[in-house]
């Protein structure tokens, strides 16, 4: 299989991942994988947990949330934008109704409680006494 | 509890007691009801017609996390439209603790000069509020950062401040009414619609509030609010994006830049993409990095106002660790920031700054801004000749009196069509064409172009829960008609609207919430009455603006974000006139 390129974005205290191309809060790189590769793919070339990682994009398109990360198998194509935030990273529904989505989120979210109207989909806990 | 009103037409004042009729209102379901009952809604909102309304939450003042926050409210003169902006002080939490429930100040000081301060305290002896008048002719034409020092060297620490910069002196549209932050800066601003100007126009320039022997709020039920607090606090420390070094704590609401910029919904160069290359540079991230590099620790964000345990109000620091400015919100970074294509924190700090010291709105005079750099006047990029252009807005000159009557002014004085307004409102930090929801809610609110006028709660509770699909134009203005009640009642709760984050997905929070309400006032609201106390609030704002000219036919997104596609996902709003006209219809 030919080689793809993707643009990876990894922001936060995920840029450590960017061995070598961290610019303080961020790191961005070109990740080359196989034809076929998925996100989790990346993930393990990054040699990044899947843990770690919270909001991802794929091309502007969500693609995960804190505790649901349907798109591990979802396949890259050539010239593709991957974006990972850290878990301390919000997106509100209120402003992000109506954005794009891949399908295996979209479809996540509507088998989801509450058809995914919610900010964050993990369990939250406190960090004080 | 107390209602008063100062008449500035003859420099007088009345404390009365709260009408019967108002018992069960706080924050904005008190001001926009005052408003809508005593203001003609065709008086100028300049004129002596016109009444500005300050009112603390239902529990404000009380020890509910979060909710020193006070309602202003007034005829808007940037929308023409009824006007409610939120802003969160010491200020807010001393008018409550005043037993005043609402501030009313009517009339107009004669027009020679002159500027008037008020001074609440507290009147032991006859166990009430009283006002006195002072001359403030002396902080007219000054700098917010020089007249706060001056106004706490005459009345003491014990005291907390409001009122307009030069702004709100000049009539802009983009005058914010400001109040102190916990250093006693003037960095804390009921920014939006141009409230600055309405005090400014009565010849009002500060209101300060002697907290000294205040009784402190009234509590009918203290068993059931301690209750109620209790869930509050437990939703709002245990939820990932408002507990202690949670999202807000550790990055504050710039956080949402890189999020926005990778969804490609983060406007840029005056809403002609959807994408910012230099976004990574001003984000939340960045914030926290350079503050770690330039103080040599890490730097966590503090309370913007008394008694918040979220704690999301930021600090830049300059290269030699002395403040830069405070506070660096996610859209006043996005408005002098991706908007005018300036990458530079650096910059957006000293824009920020000078806004809080003139008394500007940062997001209306960031989206000016960019409307005037596509005219050509300065180039997208140009961080400097933005400088210089608040300082023409702080300087009055005539050019900076056309930028400062807000982003539809100065775009109709260049001739401008790419001008991103709703009702007259400058657009804040998410793109329609991206993200269609709140596009919705731009649309159809009742302030105008308003990223606070729609937070997210629960489906059951909004009654719309597998009746709707989410994903249909229909589902979404049905949605945003929920959530802009639901986001009325927290705004007249008097919590900050950043508790809706935890709430929505804690459900007890939510209990939480209405257990505090129903343990101030003794009533007994369930979950289910907030979407109709809050419609009963949105309902008499829509009837305000209706007679004032503004009706569905204002409920509209430009026309250019329906021709043009935005970058990078090449998508126009098409979500229909139908669609939006259902929100109020239905409401």
């Amino acid at each position: 299989m030919s080689e793809i390129v993707v643009d990876v974005w990894l922001y936060g205290g995920l840029s450590k991942y960017g061995r070598g191309a961290e610019q303080g809060s961020f790191a961005n790189l070109e990740a080359r994988l196989r034809g076929g590769s998925t996100i989790g793919d990346l993930l393990a070339h990054l040699q990044m947990p899947s843990r770690e990682r919270g909001i991802t994009f794929i091309n502007s398109q969500l693609s995960a949330m804190p505790g649901l990360q349907p798109d591990m198998d979802h396949i890259l194509s050539d010239g593709d934008r991957a974006a990972f935030f850290h878990l301390n990273s919000m997106w509100p529904f209120q402003y992000r109704l109506g954005a794009a989505m891949i399908r295996e989120l979209a479809e996540a979210m509507q088998a989801g409680k509450d058809e995914g109207l919610h900010h964050s989909y993990g369990e939250h806990e406190s960090t004080t006494e | 509890m107390w209602l008063i009103r100062v008449n500035m037409t003859d420099l007088t004042s009345s404390v009365g007691p709260l009408p019967d009729a108002y018992q069960h209102l706080g924050g904005r379901g008190m001001t926009s009801t005052i408003v809508a009952k005593e203001v003609p809604p065709l008086c100028h909102p300049l004129g002596p017609n016109n009444k500005l309304v300050f009112a603390p939450g239902i529990v404000t003042g009380t020890p509910a996390p979060t909710s020193a926050r006070v309602s202003a409210g007034a005829k808007s003169p940037l929308t023409g439209g009824i006007k409610e902006s939120n802003g969160g002080s010491s200020w807010a939490a001393d008018l409550a603790d005043m037993q005043v429930r609402a501030l009313v100040v009517e009339g107009q000081a004669k027009k020679n000069g002159k500027f008037w301060g008020l001074h609440l305290l507290w009147d032991a002896a006859a166990s009430q509020p009283k006002v006195e008048f002072f001359d403030a002719s002396e902080h007219a034409g000054k700098d917010l950062f020089e007249v706060f020092p001056k106004v706490y060297a005459k009345f003491g620490d014990k005291i907390s401040i409001s009122g307009c910069g030069v702004s709100g002196e000049y009539g802009y549209g983009n005058a914010g009414i400001v109040y102190n932050d916990p250093a006693k800066g003037p960095t804390r601003y009921s920014g939006r619609g141009g409230l600055g100007s309405v005090m400014g126009s009565k010849g009002l320039k500060l209101i300060v509030l002697s907290r000294e022997g205040t009784p402190g709020v009234p509590i009918t039920d203290e068993a059931l609010f301690d209750q109620g607090r209790k869930k509050m606090i437990d939703a709002l420390r245990t939820h990932d994006i408002t507990k202690p070094k949670g999202a807000l704590n550790t990055y504050g609401t710039a956080v949402l830049i890189n999020i926005m910029n990778e969804a490609g919904g983060l406007p840029t160069r005056n809403f002609s993409s959807g994408r910012f290359e230099g976004a990574a540079k001003t984000a939340g991230e960045a914030i926290f990095e350079g503050n770690k590099q330039r103080l040599g620790k890490e730097l966590y964000n503090h309370a913007c106002s008394p008694g918040c345990i979220i704690q999301c109000s930021n600090t830049w620091h300059n290269p030699d660790g002395t403040e830069a400015a405070s506070c660096v919100e996610y859209e006043s970074d996005w408005a002098l920031g991706a908007n005018c294509g300036i990458d530079s924190l650096d910059d957006i700090a000293t824009m920020v700054k000078l806004c809080n010291g003139y008394g500007l709105d940062t997001i209306e005079t960031g989206a000016t801004i960019g409307v005037i750099m596509e005219a050509g006047v300065i180039p997208f990029g140009d961080s400097q000749g933005a400088i210089n252009l608040i300082h023409e807005m702080g300087k009055g000159t005539p050019l900076g009196r056309i930028l400062g009557g807000g982003t539809g002014f100065a775009g109709k004085a260049y001739g401008m069509t790419r001008v991103p307004a709703v009702k007259g409102q400058g657009m804040p930090a998410y793109e329609p064409r991206a993200v269609k929801g709140i596009g919705i809610t731009y649309a159809t609110s009742t302030m105008g172009a308003d990223h606070t006028a729609g937070y997210t709660i629960a489906p059951e509770i909004l009654g719309v829960s597998g009746k709707q699909d989410p994903l249909t134009p229909e589902g979404k203005a049905a949605l945003s008609r929920g959530f802009q009640a639901a986001t009325a009642f927290i705004d007249t709760s008097g919590h900050c609207l950043f508790i809706a984050f935890a709430v929505l997905d804690i459900a007890s929070g939510m209990e939480g919430m209405v257990e505090e309400c129903n343990g101030v006032l003794g009533t007994q609201w369930t979950t289910a009455d907030i979407g109709r106390v809050g419609a009963e609030v949105l309902k008499a704002e829509r009837a305000f603006n209706e007679a004032a000219g503004l009706g569905k036919e204002t409920d509209r997104i430009p026309e250019f974000m329906r021709t043009e596609p935005l970058p990078p996902h090449n998508q126009v709003f098409d979500v229909s006139d139908e669609a939006l006209d259902s929100v109020y219809a239905e409401l």
